[in-house]
């Protein structure tokens, strides 16, 4: 169970939150024009990456406020957590976790492999 | 030739003795003996069989890596599959060995072992195929009888518990290294936990005879010295008896804590204590575990590894064995030598594989000078003996082979640093090519690891490993330790995982594993067959995925596999090390959450007088809802709701509905919020007035329902489902947010501040009107879907006229702190006119009469407004709400979807059931198709006859027609679709 | 050349003292091309691959695996198989699985050790009778052989449980005596030795980077080992297809998971079904081995780490020591993870898509192992025949633009 750092009471145990998908998902300002399809990546379609991924969390157990952060699926660190207002925030800022592949295993944190790579 | 006490231990009260029982024969052991030692101690040899093959197994270790002794506790629940070489005795102890019948000495399980040879690894895989049929009836309750190990345990409710620590650093290990990094940041202030498995702190310095003094003392007095330091210090805190299973991310640590130990459990006292420690720092210093070695019959009784031998000497004062044949391949045996020679108990032989000039000279002099048999450049062919070791075969250079006459001996095959809690902390390992054994290499989070759990086996350096790595906490610099060792400050080790056969059988064995029986035959097939990939061997021969996860052993494995494919042992790699490190306890798991404190249990204001009325109740999430009155002891659900629905179309009915969420909605932008939530249109809505609503997900489907009370523009009161109030309210929170967060608009849950009575029937306004003497309740003051604030005694209360029973009826809000005097008032005044209460089930029949849906159960998440025939709840001129664009999609525009119709049986005696399904004809041989289900179905008093409510495929053009629906008992009855409102079509009653 | 096992088999070997054994598949470098390539040699791929050259002849064909075979979610569930779900469609695949899993073992002539000991979901509120019931009902009507059981019998078939001193005491059950479980690992490696055996390449350690397309088609993938050409691409990736649907410019619904599971220590029998309680997360059988296996619910965030909460497993474990009071002095051995992807539904994907030659399996969720025989089988159908199988039509990937979910999460909140 991992700390997330609430932008608003501060770091806190991961239970106390709740996980709530991709960040950034915008809502289609008018669906009634959007076609099936558009509509359906909005609902249903969400990107699902191993590696840097942009997400929101809501203090459940606290105050109760929305905000993003950006984790790194493939060994759960999160770099940042930010405001729901504020802009998506650039890679570059962040650590390289040397993923070098798609699906491979990062040097080290994820867990899955014992022995350093050689 | 048996045990001898060695009464300098001084952590063994040799004047407690203590009485317990093994396999239904009493012995006695002293106060601090584990079982195992006291099993020793009275020369017991066998303790259990092993798991597949049956055969006797004795102690081979003294310490949690234990693979063969495993007992069962008697006296503890029947508790199986508990460590000899752990727990601790006490008076009255009644322990079982395990796996074996009739008896351990004469067990019919070892009939196995002669058809060893054709279950080997994975045989399972490859018969017991025929004939067909046998599997399910023999082969597979033969295979289940004969595993497992101990006996299932005894009914038991846990007494753990929880505890949790934040703390700067936690230490893991109290020995050499932990001991000494906690004594150089004593000093910082800083926030400290140590947690020890043992008893008492100092690891090797209390366990072995390889330091003789540390800091010109002996070990005993530099623990206790370091014991006061720490004494009384604020930021330090001890657990002894505590050992850490589990490395979690991040920075977080469990550890199992036994308060019994050397007692026995006190019925309804705490026994076990689940620590959860996060940490800033976490330093590993749990040390290592000495490996085996692989050779013929390694597995009987009388083998030992070296250093559970000396630990057993040194920290449990009894000798196994007088002059046992010590057999090493590498430098760290010196210490028992000089033991067992200080102790007049000189060991028969030693036989390093090693060769003259690589073995350490001071090892070679004390050799010599007690004229102890030394074989050099030789190994340990096999031991043979039956049920316990009498023969040893030692193997020279030549291959000529010497047999020795011995019933111990002791084995090293080197250390491996324990680095199960590194790995589970994520790090990486790297292999050591000068200690042949895998070490720590990089860690992850902020993990600290210190002395041979770091693969530091050089005393000399200790210091120095300890200064660098915590350093940067401040720490107080230790610079240098004096030690004089009883062993040479180099460990040294030289390759040896497994040794030949002199003779090859079908039938010899060398182990690999010793509880899952693993040989190194196994192995070798498994990589024939093709499982060279380590992860693949480990599930084909199960080797270390026994209860020890292979502590003594796995690594042995791996250097075995890297032989035969000719690979880097790096390359091989290991298996995942799985948390927990050593079996943790299921109670300590649940701590108190369980029995009483699984859930709480919700009640309302009135849940006291519903009870003293004959509630039973149902469970509604969390909530304990009145399900149904009994008016005497003898009626049963079916009579209460006939009676209860009779009575509220007759006279008047009170239902406790405070169990419904409430969420309280205000902001300059409510109204459009509101309009953005919900299908309706609230704008030409009048201020205190109601409407019925309806709330969907952006697929379109009903996710919940209620009624919006609208006092203004700016200001809402909205009810949920009882079930569904905590989703609805966070998916406005989330909307609010982050959607829209330009609208002013903010919620609340309101649910336990209002009490809601739901009164309805022909006699409530007479009833209301005494309850309420001042407020007019005709139908102009009062009209249908309105509301109000009302004085009632010094408080206010919320009526609103609506009613889910179709009858003329209010909901009334209440403060819950005079909630029980109103509902008593109600009772007052209404019992003359007739009123009773009903619970939920009631409720269910008589909505259900007037064709109202209930969100969860009429819906199921695949149904949208217009399958429930609520089109007209969807605002017209609406431009967009949540869900909206879903609607005309092009499945969710088909107009033969299943939608919401009444069914009625066509022979009235025929009773419809709920989660039965509407079928053409009577035929019900399977496959058979279906048109949709049953989601409501009762017997209405009302009516006189049953009647339910269906989804169907294109119900509303079915309405008229003749179906069948399916029943439970297996056969079809005609039934007609009809109009899903059954009572007061024209909703006169409502508005009377 | 055909492996066959039997106990005359292993007494032949047994007198060689085990040194003859043949290994059970190749381990090939990968060809430049196939006719068809399957990414991930998981049970569901290598299962595909098995079916691919039995039923549809087809010869020239890679399986490809990033790690080691069987090492994701095959290696880590809990083995439960069972038909018993809502809706046709799903009943359907799950049914034709199940009737493929009674007949594997002989088709395989590898013992899967499939235990059809029977599974029971507990029910333990009115709201989970009735949602019992109306499944149970489709079930009979489906031919699926679950019914209903009263608490009386669930203590006849599972006399530890406690089913009444409970915070949600146990009201009833669904059964399905057909239904159990099967010994995981054994079924990967099973159709992998066969697959092997009509020619199919298995190319372990060779992770796909990226699928390579061109004017709307398939052309091949970029692996570790290289480029391999090949014109029909299968993936079968569990929580990794997202990753390399990217690279094909193909959007999925999927989210990955951790998903929790641990084993007891081993005991004598103890329990001889399986019982699973949604109500309470508590899901658990006894292997043949002695351990109990028990599953835990997902965690709630995205991850690739096969590692989850602690707190996750507690919820399970409390409800499990208040169902079985035995299991208090039980300990728990060893507590793992997998990767499941997840889709809106609840429901698979076993669909094409726009890109001609790429077909997708997945979206199996926490569902997928008891499905290992089915889906593979009408899976290779649909990469076979371009189209899908009529078992398989509903679960395509357009559902979700058009609206048409299976469902099978259930009803969507508690009732009033």
């Amino acid at each position: 169970m991992f700390i997330i750092n609430c932008p608003y009471c501060g770091p806190r145990e991961q239970c106390e939150f709740t996980n709530g998908g991709e960040a950034h998902v915008i809502r289609p300002s008018n669906p009634e024009e959007a076609s099936d399809k558009k509509w359906s990546e909005y609902v249903f379609f969400r990107s699902n990456p191993k590696g840097i991924y942009f997400e929101r969390w809501v203090h459940s157990h606290g105050c109760k406020k929305w905000f993003n952060a950006v984790r790194d699926t493939s060994t759960d660190k999160i770099f940042k957590t930010y405001e729901i207002k504020d802009e998506r925030p650039s890679l570059t800022d962040l650590e390289n976790n040397n993923l070098t592949t798609p699906s491979g295993e990062p040097d080290v944190g994820s867990g899955n492999f014992t022995v350093k790579k050689s | 030739m048996s045990a001898q006490d060695n009464r300098n231990s001084t952590r063994i009260a040799f004047h407690q003795s203590v009485n317990f029982t093994f396999d239904g024969v009493k012995y006695t052991g002293f106060k601090g003996d584990t079982i195992a030692s006291a099993l020793i101690r009275n020369n017991v040899k066998i303790v259990g069989r092993s798991f597949k093959y049956h055969r006797p197994r004795g102690i081979y270790t003294c310490g949690i890596e234990e693979p063969n002794a495993l007992v069962q506790i008697l006296s503890e629940h029947n508790e199986p599959n508990i460590r000899a070489t752990v727990k601790q005795i006490y008076e009255g102890l009644e322990i079982e060995s395990q796996n074996r019948w009739p008896s351990l000495e004469n067990d019919l399980g070892s009939i196995t072992s002669l058809f060893s040879p054709l279950i080997s690894a994975g045989f399972y895989n490859k018969t017991f195929m025929r004939p067909r049929g046998f599997w399910k009836k023999v082969y597979e309750p033969l295979i289940r009888k004969a595993a497992g190990l101990g006996k299932p345990p005894k009914p038991f409710k846990t007494t753990s518990t929880q505890l949790h620590h934040h703390v700067d650093i936690v230490i893991v290990g109290g020995g050499l290294s932990g001991l000494l990094a906690l004594r150089s940041l004593a000093k910082t202030k800083l926030k400290i936990l140590l947690i020890e498995q043992d008893s008492y702190l100092g690891g090797i310095l209390k366990n072995s005879n390889k330091i003789s003094t540390i800091e010109n003392k002996n070990n005993d007095s530099w623990i206790s010295e370091v014991e006061k330091e720490i004494e009384g210090s604020k930021n330090i805190k001890v657990l002894k008896n505590t050992l850490a299973t589990t490395y979690n991310y991040i920075n977080h640590l469990i550890a199992i804590e036994d308060l019994n130990t050397g007692t026995a459990p006190l019925e309804g006292n705490v026994d076990q204590i689940l620590h959860k420690i996060r940490a800033e720092h976490i330093i590993l210093a749990n040390g290592h575990i000495e490996r085996l070695v692989s050779f013929r019959n390694n597995d009987l009784p009388g083998v030992m590894l070296t250093g559970s031998f000396e630990k057993y000497i040194q920290r449990y004062g009894v000798i196994p064995e007088k002059n046992p044949v010590i057999f090493s391949n590498n430098s760290s045996s010196h210490s028992l030598i000089k033991k067992l020679v200080d102790l007049n108990c000189k060991p028969k032989a030693y036989v390093d594989s090693r060769s003259g000039d690589k073995i350490e000279p001071d090892l070679l002099e004390i050799i010599h000078k007690e004229n102890i048999p030394l074989f050099t450049n030789a190994h340990i062919e096999g031991c043979d003996g039956g049920k316990q070791v009498q023969e040893i075969s030692v193997r020279d250079s030549e291959g000529m082979i010497t047999k020795l006459k011995s019933k111990m001996l002791c084995v090293s095959g080197g250390f491996n640093p324990d680095v199960h809690l590194f790995t589970q902390s994520k790090g990486v390992l790297s292999w050591d090519d000068n200690y042949l054994t895998f070490k720590p290499d990089r860690s992850y989070q902020n993990t600290i690891i210190i002395g041979s759990a770091g693969g530091l086996f050089q005393y000399s350096k200790l210091a120095n490993d300890i200064d660098t790595k915590l350093g940067f906490l401040n720490q107080e610099p230790i610079v240098k330790i004096d030690f004089k060792l009883n062993e040479s400050d180099n460990y040294a080790i030289e390759k040896l995982w497994e040794t030949k056969h002199e003779k090859e059988s079908r039938w010899s064995k060398s182990f690999i594993d010793l509880q899952n029986d693993v040989t190194t035959k196994d192995l070798r097939q498994g990589i024939l067959e093709g499982f060279d990939r380590i992860e693949h061997l480990k599930r084909f021969t199960t080797n270390s995925m026994g209860t020890d996860q292979g502590k003594i052993s796995s690594i042995n494995a791996l250097g075995i596999v890297s032989e035969i494919l000719d690979k880097k042992v790096s390359e091989v790699g290991t298996t995942i090390y799985r948390p927990p490190y050593a079996p943790l306890s299921f109670a300590s798991i649940a701590g108190r959450s369980t029995y009483n404190f699984y859930d709480p249990e919700r009640k309302t204001p009135i849940h006291e007088w519903h009870k003293k009325n004959g509630a039973i109740f149902e469970d509604v999430g969390q909530w304990k809802r009145p399900w149904y009155f009994k008016n005497h002891s003898e009626e049963n659900l079916y009579q209460a709701v006939q009676r209860e629905a009779l009575q509220v179309r007759k006279y008047a009915g009170v239902l406790d509905g405070s169990t419904l969420g409430k969420i309280e909605i205000k902001g300059k932008d409510a109204l459009e919020f509101m309009n953005l939530m919900y299908t309706n249109n609230f704008s030409k809505m009048k201020p205190m007035s109601a409407r019925y609503a309806l709330m969907l997900g952006e697929d379109g489907m009903i996710m919940d329902d209620g009624i919006i009370s609208k006092i203004n523009d700016k200001h809402f009161i909205a009810t949920t489902t009882t079930g569904g109030a905590a989703n609805v309210l966070s998916h406005m929170e989330e909307f609010a947010q982050t959607e829209w967060p330009h609208l002013n608009v903010y919620m609340n849950s309101v649910t336990e501040q209002f009490c809601t009575f739901n009164i309805s029937g022909p006699n409530t306004r007479l009833i209301m009107e005494k309850v309420f003497k001042n407020i007019k309740f005709d139908n102009e003051s009062f009209p249908f879907m309105t509301f109000n604030n009302f004085d009632y005694l010094d408080s206010t209360v919320r009526i609103l006229r609506a009613s889910f029973t179709g009858e003329l009826g209010y909901e009334i809000y209440v403060r819950p702190s005079i909630a029980l005097k109103l509902w008593e008032d109600l009772f007052y005044f209404g019992k003359d006119e007739g009123l009773i209460v009903y619970g939920t089930e009631t409720m269910h029949l008589l909505r259900a009469e007037k064709g109202y849906i209930i969100v969860g159960q009429d819906t199921d998440g695949s149904v949208t407004p217009q399958d429930m025939d609520l089109e007209w709840m969807i605002g017209k001129n609406k431009k967009d709400f949540i869900g909206k664009r879903s609607l005309t999609r092009s499945d969710t525009i088909r107009s033969d979807r299943k939608q919401l119709v009444g069914i009625r049986p066509v022979d009235q005696k025929n009773i419809i059931e709920e989660g039965q399904h509407i079928i053409l004809s009577s035929n019900v041989k399977p496959p058979v198709k279906m048109l949709g289900h049953i989601t409501s179905s009762y017997m209405s008093p009302n009516l006189g006859h049953s009647f339910a409510m269906a989804v169907i495929k294109d119900g509303k053009k079915l309405i008229g027609s003749k179906v069948f629906v399916s029943s439970s008992s297996n056969d079809a009855f005609e039934v007609e679709i009809i109009n899903p409102i059954f009572i007061d079509k024209e909703n006169k009653r409502l508005v009377s | 050349m055909k492996k066959k096992y039997s106990i005359f088999n292993i007494a032949r070997n047994a007198f060689s003292n085990h040194e003859n054994w043949k290994k059970m598949w190749r381990s090939p470098e990968p060809k430049k091309e196939y006719d068809v390539v399957i990414i991930g040699g998981g049970g569901h791929g290598l299962g595909t691959a098995y079916y691919l050259a039995k039923e549809h002849g087809l010869k020239n064909i890679a399986v490809i695996e990033k790690g080691w075979l069987g090492g994701g979610n095959t290696g880590r569930n809990t083995t439960i198989i069972r038909s018993n779900y809502l809706w046709d469609e799903s009943a359907n695949l799950y049914e034709h699985s199940l009737k493929l899993w009674e007949g594997l073992t002989h088709d395989l002539n590898y013992n899967v050790m499939f235990s059809q000991r029977g599974v029971m979901n507990l029910a333990h509120t009115e709201h989970d009778i009735k949602e019992i019931k109306r499944r149970v009902s489709a079930n009979t009507l489906n031919g699926i052989d679950s019914k209903w059981i009263s608490k009386e019998e669930i203590k006849k078939l599972v006399p530890i449980m406690n089913t009444d001193n409970l915070r949600y005491p146990v009201l009833g059950a669904s059964f399905q005596p057909r239904a159990g479980t099967a010994r995981h690992d054994t079924v990967a490696w099973g159709y992998a030795m066969r697959a092997d055996e009509m020619g199919v390449d298995i190319i372990q350690n060779c992770e796909a980077y990226k699928i390579l397309t061109e004017n709307g088609k398939v052309v091949g993938v970029e692996t570790s080992k290289g480029i391999i050409k090949s014109k029909k691409i299968g993936v079968v990736a569990s929580g990794h297809t997202s990753v390399l649907a990217e690279s094909a410019g193909i959007r999925l619904p999927l989210q990955s998971k951790p998903l929790q599971a641990l084993v007891s220590e081993p005991i004598k029998p103890v329990i001889d079904t399986v019982v699973m309680s949604n109500a309470v997360h508590a899901y658990v059988s006894q292997s043949d081995k002695g351990e109990l296996v028990i599953g835990a619910g997902t965690d709630g965030y995205n991850s690739f780490t096969q590692r989850g909460g602690f707190d996750v497993v507690e919820d399970t474990i409390r409800a499990m020591v208040e169902l079985y009071p035995v299991f208090g002095k039980m300990k728990m051995l060893r507590q793992w993870g997998g990767i499941v992807d997840i889709s809106p539904d609840a429901s698979p994907i076993i669909s094409k898509c726009d890109v001609q030659g790429l077909y997708f399996n997945c979206g199996w969720g926490t569902g997928g192992f008891k499905a290992t025989p089915g889906s593979a089988n009408v899976f290779a159908h649909t990469v076979a025949k371009d189209e899908p199988h009529t078992i398989n039509s509903a679960f395509s990937l357009d559902r979700f633009v058009s609206g048409k979910l299976v469902d099978e999460h259930g009803a969507a909140a508690v009732a009033h």
